[in-house]
């Protein structure tokens, strides 16, 4: 069995390196992962978040053989992703969000046959395999069809599938409910659940801080390309304790209103939400200090909907971590 | 066995899956229609210019007709894995890069096969070539060597397409390239020496000569040379497409340089 950790990863980086301009070229170098470690044991369900560019997909890319560290280690399933490559593809399953990914032509069966195949799964098992994972994702009864003409939904279902042809021990899950409508998500989810109480071991990384604190055993929050913070979802709550969240709903709010916003006495964090004509102004705030009478009062002469003031959940502290940053 | 299955069943399906051009309007109009009217223009041209007789141009079009299907399939074949955003999961794949992609190259080489038996079929009835039974094995056989020749040529410029983009640009011109230097339809010793020397490398060049010896009666001894030549051309590029696979393939994780997902 080996190490009780299906996923090592020791100061892993990775330096992109590009070369722009035709007269005069000049050398870029992007810093995507700045000195990644973190364990994930066995049967764990670990939660990658962050937002957009932290280097939560170029993560996954070193662990799962992709990209090269330029330094640092990993080892999953106790091979090394650099040296081992091809035992470290055998043991584990790769799924993405997205629309892209699949062969448009052909159908959601010869899509799995043709993974099957190179995925290694043996001949005489791969009907039954097919068939099984058909029926786990709900679509047994529609594999005929060409993948061309199915929904995001059904395609995410069918990435997942084929993610789980050869039976991984570790699975990779990158945003795989991007884009996906809440009745799918929900789905998604429990597949998600289920696999890891089979034993799977799951890396899912996630812009929905629910979808983590509902799956997740431990969660490592990234950005600017390092860990800012790990461990359980109830942990990670504690770092916006001793804080109080006001929120309030508005129209039409100025950049230099909530610039005001963020200079006032007590105030931690601000984070505005679009919703269409509707934006949601998230004010975290030092506990003690009542700041709500002092936010209406930056706001006068905006038209505003509901104000609640309410305790700081998982996402409330993700936006304290990503900030502090 | 395992690889044979992989190479086999699993050509099959990336064949299905990454060349568009098996739409019947496509196929028929691209890799049927299309070659039978560049047979005739030569036949006639030749013809009027009487440079060399039917034989020549049906025999010698008819197996570059092949090269249609092998050069550009084989460009699809690594080409539409990144339009589909599938070469991550094939990447991630713990099986052999060489029989995975090499697999691919045999539809193509059966297909351009079919292509040039239909094009010197039809050509021939047209023109009133005839061509006696007993030549019909070997120029199956020069036909089918030259297809698959082509297929793993097809593949190199595919691989290409992992390191360049625009390996269209390079697929485009490699046709062009081996309508002129292949002396199918410019008798090679018609060419300058530079031209005739490339064309030596080229698939289908020694094919042709193959197909035109059988066609004029002549028997496998006399055919034989020039079909073992046909063959190690392709051989030398399928272990070429097989290493530039796998460098280009290293050279993506190092470098990121490809968009794998």
């Amino acid at each position: 069995m080996g190490s009780e950790y299906a996923i090592e990863a020791d100061q892993l980086r990775r330096t992109y390196r590009g070369r722009t301009g035709w007269l005069r070229p000049r050398r870029t170098e992007v810093d995507a992962v700045r000195g990644v470690s973190f364990t994930v044991r066995r049967g764990e369900l670990f939660g990658l978040l962050g937002p957009n560019g932290a280097g939560k997909t170029t993560t996954i890319k070193m662990l799962n053989t992709l990209l090269i560290p330029t330094s640092g280690t990993a080892v999953v399933c106790g091979q090394d992703v650099v040296r081992q490559t091809r035992e470290v593809r055998r043991r584990i399953g790769y799924v993405f969000g997205g629309d892209r990914g699949l062969y448009e032509r052909l159908s959601a069966l010869d899509n799995l046959r043709y993974f099957a195949e190179l995925y290694g799964v043996a001949p005489r098992d791969q009907k039954r395999r097919i068939a099984e994972l058909l029926d786990l994702v709900g679509l047994a009864g529609r594999e005929r069809e060409r993948v061309e003409g199915y929904s995001r939904g059904m395609r995410q279902r069918l990435h997942i599938a084929r993610g789980l042809l050869h039976a991984p021990e570790v699975l990779f899950l990158d945003e795989p409910s991007i884009g996906v409508d809440p009745v799918a998500a929900r789905e998604l989810r429990r597949t998600v659940a289920d696999l890891a109480a089979g034993g799977t071991t799951v890396l899912l990384t996630t812009h929905y801080m629910a979808e983590a604190d509902e799956l997740c055993d431990r969660i490592a929050v990234i950005a600017d390309g390092r860990i800012q913070a790990l461990g359980t979802p109830a942990e990670l709550r504690h770092r916006a304790d001793g804080r109080r969240v006001v929120e309030v709903e508005a129209y039409g709010v100025p950049d230099t209103a909530v610039s005001a916003l963020r200079g006032l006495p007590g105030v931690r964090e601000t984070a505005v939400e679009e919703r269409g004509a509707l934006q949601l102004l998230t004010v975290q705030s030092d506990a003690h200090v009542d700041v709500q009478s002092d936010i209406l009062r930056e706001l006068a002469g905006i038209r505003l909907g509901r104000v609640s003031s309410r305790e700081p959940t998982l996402e409330d502290a993700y936006v304290a971590i990503v900030s502090s940053s | 066995m395992k690889t044979i299955r992989l190479m086999t069943v699993g050509g099959v399906i990336a064949y299905r899956a990454l060349f568009n051009w098996t739409r019947p309007s496509i196929f028929i109009g691209t890799l049927l229609i299309g070659p039978l009217f560049q047979l005739l223009f030569f036949a006639y041209l030749g013809r009027q210019l009487q440079v060399a007789d039917d034989r020549f141009y049906l025999v010698g079009n008819a197996v570059l007709a092949a090269t249609l299907a092998g050069v550009f399939g084989g460009t699809l074949a690594v080409g539409n894995e990144r339009r589909y955003g599938t070469l991550g999961h094939v990447l991630l794949s713990p099986r052999s890069r060489t029989a995975v992609f090499l697999g691919r190259a045999l539809p193509y080489g059966a297909n351009g096969l079919f292509i040039a038996v239909f094009t010197l079929s039809v050509s021939a009835l047209m023109l009133g070539l005839r061509i006696p039974i007993g030549a019909v094995p070997g120029l199956l056989t020069a036909m089918a060597i030259g297809s698959l020749a082509s297929a793993f040529f097809g593949l190199t410029l595919g691989a290409l397409g992992l390191r360049f983009r625009d390996v269209w640009v390079i697929s485009n011109v490699a046709v062009a390239l081996l309508m002129l230097l292949t002396g199918v339809n410019v008798p090679r010793a018609n060419l300058p020496g530079w031209m005739a020397t490339t064309g030596q490398y080229l698939p289908i060049t020694h094919a042709a000569e193959a197909a035109r010896q059988f066609a004029a009666g002549q028997g496998w001894s006399a055919a034989g040379p020039q079909l073992g030549r046909e063959a190690l051309v392709g051989l030398g590029y399928a272990v070429l497409a097989a290493v530039l696979l796998k460098v280009f393939e290293f050279e993506s994780r190092r470098t990121a340089s490809l968009e794998t997902l």
